[in-house]
């Protein structure tokens, strides 16, 4: 069983809309590759602050939803709506659109994805200069703030190769934190990782949840999804197939699929 | 006569570092147009890389020498090999470009797109320099390979170590030792050529290990 | 236009003879550069020092010299050793040696691409070392190395255009020839660049497919 150790930063770092308002809403989310219809259907709505885990086998369309919200990958057809942003799926944004929406949306990859020739620090103060216009001093000592939050400033200098796959992956998250995004999207942070180095992501996920960030979480990790989690929804070929309550979800499914997978799960 | 000969070695290295750095700086836009979404100038691109891949390199330099040269557009020996064998550089260096564009993580595009970083700088700030670190092996030895193709501009009169070498052999009759001495000086450039290149790859691979 | 139709319809005879004598110097360095392409990549790779270090020598200056100096060398070289050539032969020495130095590289690549396990089944059934080497590696090998090898056959057919050099009177040559007398270098390049492209697009192109197939089959 996972432990994720407690961090003490209880205080609510990230804005808070109106309580009620969802900040995000997925609406009718449907995705064909030709003929292949990946996601069906989908509806989505998270509060500000609201911590939402999707679980789900493999090939159930996880990564393909969280691309449709940042329109790294745009669905066929759906909308998708952040505060008074909203995107239509189906119509190609305006560059405007499409910046503000990946600057309220912040992403983190499964294979980290941090540049390569890059240190660390250019790798987390580039998106700012380069997007919200700072000067490399600001930049900089943004960066090292964020560093230091996932508690890594004394690898500023090193380049991504010399740190291993959980720093990696932590840096990761300052540079998407960087851009002062108001929703986290994760597509599974910690599964191109040994366990160990997994728990010091989930650690900083953890930090960032109890901060009031609002983040939508596709994951293998059921101690995380069942406690972190505000929320589980389960896929299942392309649509939800049970969403509530984390433990709810985890320890009474009512679907008979949502069993066979949670069965699965437990018996690996 | 090693002095005679040598006497050819800068304008040798000047016919190659010209066509070497006109093909690297037209490669990338051809590489671009290659890979480009818009079937027109993909088809440019195409046939723009199989033509001058087609066509002997000593031909194009003739073209440009002695065709363009003959009444449309005064230019020296130097410009018109520079010219010819730039223009061949291009087409290879954009294929030297593709190969080194698959080899860059699908990942790095993503990256920069959730990052919302403006195109320009996916290409000026995380792709160009990926790009230019993994050509770099491919691209060292076409510039040794060039290196031995610039002796076709002493065919157009360029004093290079190759029209030297000519030279002195037919009034010295001894070919066999001038010819000899010339080959042995282009084995001597292209050594530190790829030591240097293997050097910067060694150095670049410590620090970003791709 | 007509004009330029009616000169080359002129010139077409002359640069279809050159054209003739750059497949033939072609053909001539082909065969006799692969085979002794595949013996020097046997060669480099010899135990015998008196075998491997001769292979080195000219696998090395055969890379490493431009090929218009080789064929310079032979042509106004040799005679100083006592051995004159016609022109077509040195053209011939010269692009041979010439291709057996790269190709001998291109079929190393090859022959080593034959996995090693294939090499210890073919002696755990019992047969000889070099019938492994004539049955499994080299067929294996020269596979793998066909795309290349078709690849270097156009920049042979592509060097021939040194033999200006020599005066060999191949398609260069022919068309430069005509140059001088028309002065309508302009065209008569062209034409000679279109007969080249002729053979050598579509030859590029089956590289092309060549390889993608091969890439299919081997995996
Ligand atoms: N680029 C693509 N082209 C075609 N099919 C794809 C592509 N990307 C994903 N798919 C298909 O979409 C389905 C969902 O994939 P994905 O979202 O990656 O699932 P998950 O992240 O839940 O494992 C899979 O069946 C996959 O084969
Ligand atoms: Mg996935």
């Amino acid at each position: 069983m996972n432990h994720i150790p407690d961090t003490v930063n209880l205080s609510r770092m990230h804005p808070v809309g109106e309580p009620d308002k969802p900040i995000l809403r997925l609406e009718a989310i449907r995705k064909k590759f030709g003929e292949h219809v990946v996601l069906d259907d989908v509806n989505i709505s998270l509060k500000s602050g609201e911590v939402v885990a999707i679980i789900g086998p493999s090939g159930s369309g996880k990564s393909t939803l969280l691309r449709c919200v940042n329109m790294l990958g745009p669905a066929t057809s759906g909308r998708v709506v952040i505060g008074d942003l909203v995107i239509d799926e189906a119509v190609p944004p305006t560059a405007q659109q499409l910046t503000q929406l990946r600057r309220s949306v912040g992403m983190v990859f499964q294979s980290f994805n941090l540049f390569p020739h890059m240190s660390v620090l250019r790798n987390v103060s580039l998106p700012q200069e380069r997007v919200l216009g700072r000067s490399r001093k600001d930049a900089n000592k943004r960066s090292l703030e964020l560093l230091a939050r996932v508690g890594l400033e004394d690898k500023a200098d090193q380049y991504p190769a010399r740190c291993s796959g959980g720093q990696q992956q932590r840096i990761a998250i300052a540079r998407a934190l960087a851009l002062e995004p108001q929703i986290m999207l994760f597509d599974e942070p910690t599964s191109a990782l040994d366990p160990e180095l997994g728990l010091e992501v989930l650690a900083v996920m953890q930090e960032l949840a109890r901060s009031g960030m609002t983040m939508l979480v596709v994951t293998h990790e059921m101690n995380f999804a069942e406690t972190v989690s505000d929320r589980v929804i389960i896929m299942a070929d392309g649509k939800i197939i049970e969403e509530g309550a984390s433990r709810e979800v985890i320890r009474n499914p009512t679907s008979d699929r949502a069993k066979r997978f949670l069965k699965a799960v437990k018996d690996r | 006569m090693i002095h005679g000969v040598a006497l050819g070695i800068p304008w040798t290295l000047a016919v190659t570092a010209a066509a070497f750095l006109i093909g690297a700086a037209l490669g990338l836009p051809l590489c671009a147009m290659r890979m480009s979404k818009l079937p027109p100038l993909r088809f440019i691109g195409l046939a723009y890389i199989i033509l001058f891949r087609s066509i002997p390199p000593l031909l194009l330099v003739f073209f440009f020498f002695f065709g363009l040269g003959s009444g449309f557009l005064p230019i020296s020996a130097f410009q018109g090999a520079v010219l010819g064998l730039g223009l061949i550089t291009a087409a290879n260096m954009a294929e030297i470009y593709r190969g080194a564009l698959s080899a860059i993580h699908f990942g790095q595009w993503d990256a920069s797109e959730a990052l919302a970083l403006p195109s320009y700088s996916t290409y000026i700030d995380i792709i160009a320099p990926q790009l230019i670190r993994v050509s770099l092996p491919s691209a060292a030895s076409y510039a040794v390979g060039l290196l031995k193709e610039s002796a076709i501009a002493s065919t157009i009169g360029v004093t290079d170590i190759s029209f030297n070498a000519n030279y002195i052999a037919k009034s010295t009759y001894q070919g066999l030792t001038v010819f000899g001495i010339a080959a042995l000086f282009y084995i001597m450039i292209s050594l530190p050529i790829a030591a240097l290149a293997r050097f910067a790859d060694q150095k670049l691979r410590a620090r970003v290990a791709l | 236009m007509s004009d330029i139709a009616a000169f080359w319809l002129d010139s077409l005879p002359q640069l279809l003879a050159g054209l003739s004598i750059s497949l033939q110097v072609t053909g001539a360095a082909l065969a006799i550069g692969f085979p002794l392409g595949l013996l020097l990549a046997l060669g480099v790779q010899s135990k015998v020092k008196a075998v491997k270090l001769p292979s080195l020598c000219l696998v090395e200056i055969g890379r490493g010299a431009p090929a218009l100096v080789v064929l310079q060398f032979a042509y106004f070289g040799l005679p100083q050793g006592g051995l004159t050539l016609s022109a077509f032969a040195a053209a011939v020495f010269a692009l041979a040696w010439n291709t057996g130095a790269y190709t001998s590289e291109i079929i190393r690549a090859g022959l080593e691409s034959v996995p090693f396990g294939e090499i210890e089944a073919a002696s755990a059934m019992g047969m000889l070392p070099r019938d492994t080497l004539r049955f499994v590696i080299i067929p294996q090998g020269l596979r793998v190395a066909a795309p290349a090898l078709l690849g270097f056959a156009v920049a042979v057919l592509q060097a021939t255009s040194l033999c200006f050099a020599i005066a060999l009177p191949e398609l260069t040559s022919n068309a430069y020839m005509i140059g001088t007398i028309t002065f309508r270098y302009m065209e008569i390049l062209s034409l000679a660049g279109i007969l080249y492209a002729a053979i050598c697009v579509p030859a590029t192109i089956a590289v092309g497919v060549l390889e993608q197939r091969l890439g299919k089959h081997a995996l």
